[in-house]
């Protein structure tokens, strides 16, 4: 019996395989993601996490198994439809200098704006709402080429919210800020997630930060992806496994990682 | 936004300058006076004069209009396409397809009908030739583009199709008695006013057809910014949208080279030389001060071709090298930040 | 024994006496030089000694430095140490390659064409009797794009080899003088004046012990030439000519000093640019030449067009000159040899006489109501 109070996962992915033609990276998936919902993606590098993201977001085609987006298969939604439903920030700086931040900003309107693609009214508020969110609107007339790394940052981040989907998809959106800007990004994502009824998923290595403010962690370990509350995952032993043990362990106690 | 449609109506006022100034100087000295009453009708010291004005200088004159912007235009598309600043409208190889055929034509001719060819060049037999030329380029780049995932991919599709061409003319151009490499030379270095009224229709019709369509790009040249990856993010169609924008050069940049040959340096220069007036990235105000300055400058560059008083004329592509360059390197001399 | 003696040391003394010879040959030699007269042609000389001739080229291409000196001798003559020359070349000629259109006629008319084994692009030859040679596997083709076949020239190993250039020399022509076959250059074609550049036919001769017949085929055409240009003073009006054509927007024409309008003055007509010098073409705007010489009563040679129509088809700015709506326009482009060769370009030089005729036949048909030109002829 489905309860009427039961809440329908923004995506879900099942019997998932993921990989390239040569190699599988990880197989058997299943991951459910809910609205208003934090998700972070942690493990090593070079585990999948990239991989798992891309193909959560339809860059990359399954091996097998699918993907649903507010239960429509991923394959059979149209690129400007899934415009409307999904928007990335990734790590890539190879865009236009020359962009202002008001004008990159603005760029996240497209799936809304007509053919010409001019703002309208609706569109301009949006985009000074996703300005004043990441505390940007004193730079909006900047160049992004003469931004430092951690502002730009802050400024893909804010076009990702001008695009106003119901699911946010980051690719190591803290990398470059301090402890303070990392804190208030994330904080910030997981107000609005709280506010927009937004799913946002990141890939992360902040793992102390994620396991303190996420809502569900999917971790990514020796070709097995496991969704997990951070409680949950605490209790299970996996952390424990995650890395080297010469180096690093994790506390329970703390709930962080600690230098041994 | 202000500041914006200022510099774009400065800049169509000196379009509407530059044009007067154009059809009035040349290799014979018309006063005022004729010049305007060639235009109304009015009595003319010499007919000769009214025909120089009417069907030689005016077509000139708009031929450089549509030559400049069309050159321009294709050359800010094939920048953000392939998101590179050396781009220009011939780095498809358009160009060197164009000087294929004419080529095949001009010294083939020579070399394969005999000694003296009876094919007669006349005008048309040379515009269908590079036409020709830059279309079989331009399918071949298209194949490609549907078989090859990474635009960048078809940046060096186009280099080669352009060494292959440049081969075939150097084999072709080894054979050939000298009077047929001196026509075919003389292509080479392009020209604006061998085009008659209907042939200035002809071009004025692929201008329009590639500008229209370049138009429904506009959206997606903005979010190509970003990259491919954002784009797609934003929903760009990105094989649909390379077609258009290799289509509207190819329209633009082919039909240019087959009437007045192969301009050098304005599609790879006025792009950069805009944005160093306007600052915005968006495509929509681009394009236009993009033609414009295109056309400015091509008419600029005609007037002093012209010599103007003296019997002499310059080859039209001396003049884009010499003026253009030069202005290109002080401007990013000045200190100035390329973002690009 | 003493008569052998005797004999023996007046022998001896005999080649005693020759040796001085050759060295005193200095003054021996120069009081017996004879300049062969040349009354038009700047561009060489000839000078017969007792047993050779020496044949100056000074203008073997325009602003040429060095003036080149060739001495033609027979077989087993002995030159004095002292002469200094460029190509020594045995006459008389038995087999000859020529470089150039313009040399055939001479050939022909000294009666020496079947001296002639090689020639470069044989496709542009049209007089008859060469074509009959050619045909007949006669000459050879030598020519190889725009250069010439360098092996199978010396394959051919002629006496001389008879070169023109362009600018400076040509590394053809040194590599065949390098393996003994002697490289004469002829200038003809820098000649302005019109009967200079037949009198090149005495070249020619030097080299066939010809001398006197050359003369004699001058002397007919500088007769024929000279009563002709006499002729068209008798004509009333001076018609003014406009020539040459276009390419895109730059049109194409004979400078003022050139070889071509010397012909115009000499036929009583008024060339427009007859003001203007130097070498090659003039190269003028499109514009200028409208306003200039629209009202053009005449227009010859407009480069290579043979009917209105083509000139129509190339740019309909043709239209607007006089001389096409008139028809008024002559072209020598039309009359072509067996395979394409424009006979104007070979045959021109060698009888500007012909070529005056023509012109005058044009300007002012009433003096010569009976002659049937030559080589320029109406457009189609």
């Amino acid at each position: 019996m489905i309860k009427e109070t039961e809440i329908k996962p923004i995506l879900q992915a099942q019997e998932l395989a993921i990989g390239y033609a040569d190699k599988i990276v990880a197989e058997e998936i299943s991951v459910e993601i809910n609205a208003a919902e934090l998700v972070a993606v942690i493990g090593i590098n070079g585990s999948g996490k990239s991989t798992l993201l891309k193909t959560l977001t339809g860059n990359l085609d399954p091996l097998s198994g699918k993907v649903s987006i507010q239960q429509k298969s991923l394959k059979d939604i149209a690129v400007q439809e899934l415009s409307e439903l999904i928007s990335i920030v990734l790590t890539e700086t190879h865009f236009s200098q020359n962009l202002s931040v008001e004008e990159l900003v603005a760029l996240g309107r497209q799936p809304y704006t007509n053919w010409l693609g001019q703002l309208s009214s609706e569109d301009k508020k949006a985009v000074q709402q996703a300005l004043e969110l990441l505390e940007i609107t004193d730079k909006s007339q900047r160049k992004c080429g003469s931004l430092s790394d951690g502002q730009l940052q802050k400024v893909f981040l804010a076009r990702a919210i001008a695009q106003e989907t119901p699911l946010i998809f980051l690719d190591e959106p803290t990398t470059h800020l301090d402890l303070y800007h990392k804190i208030f990004v994330l904080q910030l994502l997981k107000r609005l997630t709280r506010k927009t009824k937004k799913a946002i998923v990141f890939a992360t290595h902040e793992i102390n930060l994620a396991l303190q403010l996420c809502d569900q962690i999917i971790l990514v370990n020796q070709g097995k992806i496991i969704q997990k509350t951070p409680e949950e995952l605490i209790k299970s032993n996996l952390l424990q496994e995650l890395f080297p043990k010469d180096l690093v362990e994790f506390d329970a106690a703390s709930k962080s990682f600690r230098v041994l | 936004m202000q500041k914006t449609s200022l510099y774009l109506l400065s800049g169509l006022l000196l379009l509407l300058v530059l044009l007067m100034l154009n059809i009035s100087l040349g290799s014979v000295t018309i006063p005022l006076k004729d010049i305007l009453a060639s235009f109304f009708n009015a009595e003319v010291e010499k007919e000769t004069w009214r025909y120089i004005i009417l069907d030689y200088r005016l077509p000139k004159a708009i031929t450089a209009v549509l030559v400049g912007s069309g050159l321009a235009l294709s050359g800010l598309l094939m920048q953000t396409l392939f998101r590179n600043p050396l781009a220009g409208p011939y780095v498809l190889g358009l160009s060197s397809g164009a000087s294929l055929g004419v080529a095949i034509v001009i010294l083939g001719g020579a070399v394969f009908g005999g000694v003296f060819s009876t094919l007669f060049l006349s005008k048309f037999t040379l515009v269908i030739a590079a036409s020709l030329g830059s279309v079989l380029v331009l399918l071949a780049v298209l194949a490609t583009s549907f078989r090859v995932k990474d635009t960048m991919a078809l940046l060096i599709i186009g280099l080669m199709f352009a060494s292959l061409t440049s081969a075939v003319v150097s084999v072709l151009s080894y054979f050939s008695p000298s009077e047929s490499l001196q026509k075919y030379i003389f292509w080479s270095f392009g020209s604006l006013g061998n085009l008659a009224w209907q042939e200035v229709f002809i071009l004025a019709i692929f201008w329009l057809a590639g500008v229209i369509i370049s138009i429904f790009c506009i959206k997606n040249l903005n979010a190509l910014l970003l990259g491919e990856k954002y784009a797609k993010s934003l929903g760009t169609n990105l094989k649909q949208n390379r077609i258009l924008v290799i289509l509207a050069t190819g329209l633009l940049a082919g039909s240019i080279t087959a009437f007045a040959g192969p301009i050098a340096f304005i599609g790879l220069a006025v792009p950069h030389l805009v944005r160093q007036v306007i600052t915005k990235s968006n495509h929509l105000v681009l394009f236009p001060a993009v033609a414009l300055g295109g056309a400015i400058l091509m008419l600029i560059c005609d007037s002093i071709a012209q010599l103007p008083g003296s019997n002499l004329t310059l080859p039209i592509n001396a003049i884009t090298s010499l003026i253009g360059a030069p202005v290109v390197i002080w401007l990013l001399v000045r200190k100035k930040k390329l973002y690009f | 024994m003493k008569k052998i003696g005797f004999l023996f040391a007046l022998i001896l003394l005999f080649n005693c006496k020759e040796q001085p010879k050759n060295t005193s040959s200095k003054t021996s030699t120069h009081a017996k030089a004879e300049t062969v007269e040349i009354s038009y042609a700047e561009g060489f000389s000839i000078t017969n000694f007792e047993d050779f001739k020496i044949v100056k080229v000074n203008s073997p291409w325009p602003k040429a430095e060095k003036e080149f000196t060739y001495v033609l001798a027979k077989k087993n003559v002995t030159l004095p140490d002292t002469l200094q020359f460029d190509q020594k070349v045995t006459i008389p000629i038995k087999k000859i390659v020529v470089t150039s259109t313009t040399h055939i006629p001479s050939l022909e008319s000294l009666g020496q064409e079947n001296t002639l084994i090689g020639f470069p692009h044989l496709d542009y030859i049209s007089s008859e009797k060469t074509r009959a040679l050619i045909n007949n596997g006669k000459v050879e083709e030598i020519g190889e794009n725009e250069h010439i076949n360098t092996e199978v020239l010396l394959n051919l190993n002629p006496d001389v080899v008879i070169g023109f250039a362009v600018e400076g020399g040509n590394k053809t022509f040194e590599t065949v003088n390098k393996s003994g076959i002697p490289v004469v250059y002829n200038g003809d074609w820098t000649e302005t004046d019109p009967l200079g550049k037949a009198e090149w036919i005495k070249f020619f001769g030097a080299f066939y012990n010809q001398e006197q017949k050359a003369e004699e085929i001058f002397n007919e055409i500088e007769e024929e030439y000279l009563s002709a240009k006499k002729l068209a003073q008798q004509a009333e009006n001076q018609p003014s000519v406009l020539a040459g054509s276009m390419y895109k927007d730059v049109w194409y024409l004979p400078y003022g000093n050139s070889w071509q309008a010397q012909f115009i003055k000499d036929a009583k007509a008024n060339y427009l640019y007859a003001e203007t010098t130097g070498n090659g073409s003039i190269s003028t705007a499109f514009e200028s030449v409208l306003d200039k010489a629209q009202n053009a009563d005449f227009w010859i040679a407009p480069g290579s067009f043979t009917s209105y129509e083509q000139m129509q088809n190339a740019s309909e700015h043709y239209q607007e000159f006089n001389a096409f709506q008139q028809q008024k326009i002559y072209s020598f482009a039309g009359v072509k040899g067996e395979t394409g060769g424009v006979l104007y370009y070979e045959l021109a030089p060698q009888r500007p006489d012909l070529v005056l005729k023509d012109l005058i036949k044009i300007f002012h048909p009433e003096l010569l109501t009976n002659y049937e030109t030559t080589f320029f002829k109406a457009l189609e």
